[in-house]
């Protein structure tokens, strides 16, 4: 079943998909990283990211290490 | 038995435009007066920062790569936090050296290769002349505003 917005009844695409075997995700990766965060600066779930679990820990791990260097904000 | 270490450090850019080379001795000496061997370290970027740290916006980031035992770790991290001149760090333990990374390490060092200085803090200048700007006219448009709401209130009466 397609996800959707609860609001506008449009159904959301994942942002991305990945092969798990691909090398870690890495917190230098500003611009990547950055597609995964709402307008307000929080992590899409994995609904919405499209990755598997163990991706979307390595999503949250890098994205924690950019805001930890201040290369992605807390809050938007 | 020594590990490798990815370390990203956070400097200031205020040491940064007096020397690149004493801002890079920072970190290379504090590591190796702990025990690191340092494989690579150079200025991965220069950028303005998602929020400030320290009263900076804008920083330079050093990558290194280092081995380290773990009896160093807590004594270097000890240092790094009282250091004034190091804003953030940033150490991972890593299986192995990335490709490329040497080379472009030592391209930093070959002769000719100058590192841009960092440009100034302009946000926060910008910010203070704005507020000096709006400041006297926020001033001005409130007894405007008062003055005609009492003259109605008078006309009402």
């Amino acid at each position: 079943m397609a996800m959707m917005d609860s609001r506008s009844r449009i159904p959301l695409k994942p942002i991305a998909t990945r092969n798990c075997d691909d090398p870690l995700i890495d917190y230098k990766e500003i611009d990547y990283l950055a597609k995964f965060l709402t307008p307000q600066a929080q992590i899409h779930s994995r609904k919405r990211s499209g990755f598997c679990a163990q991706c979307q820990r390595q999503l949250k791990a890098a994205i924690k290490r950019a805001r930890h260097l201040g290369l992605l904000p807390f809050v938007g | 038995m020594a590990t490798l270490y990815e370390g990203m450090f956070l400097l200031d850019n205020q040491v940064v435009r007096t020397d690149w080379a004493r801002a890079k001795a920072v970190i290379t000496d504090a590591l190796t007066k702990h025990g690191a061997k340092v494989l690579t370290a150079r200025r991965w970027d220069e950028r303005k920062l998602a929020y400030t740290i320290r009263g900076r916006r804008r920083a330079t980031y050093l990558l290194t790569f280092f081995e380290l035992g773990g009896d160093g770790v807590n004594g270097m991290r000890r240092d790094l936090d009282l250091d004034e001149r190091v804003l953030r760090y940033l150490m991972l333990g890593v299986e192995a050296l990335p490709e490329g990374e040497l080379e472009k390490s030592q391209a930093e060092l070959a002769d000719g290769f100058t590192v841009p200085s960092p440009p100034p803090d302009e946000d926060t200048a910008e910010e203070e002349s704005e507020m000096v700007e709006e400041a006297p006219a926020a001033e001005e448009m409130a007894p405007e505003g008062i003055d005609a709401e009492a003259a109605a209130a008078l006309e009402g009466n």
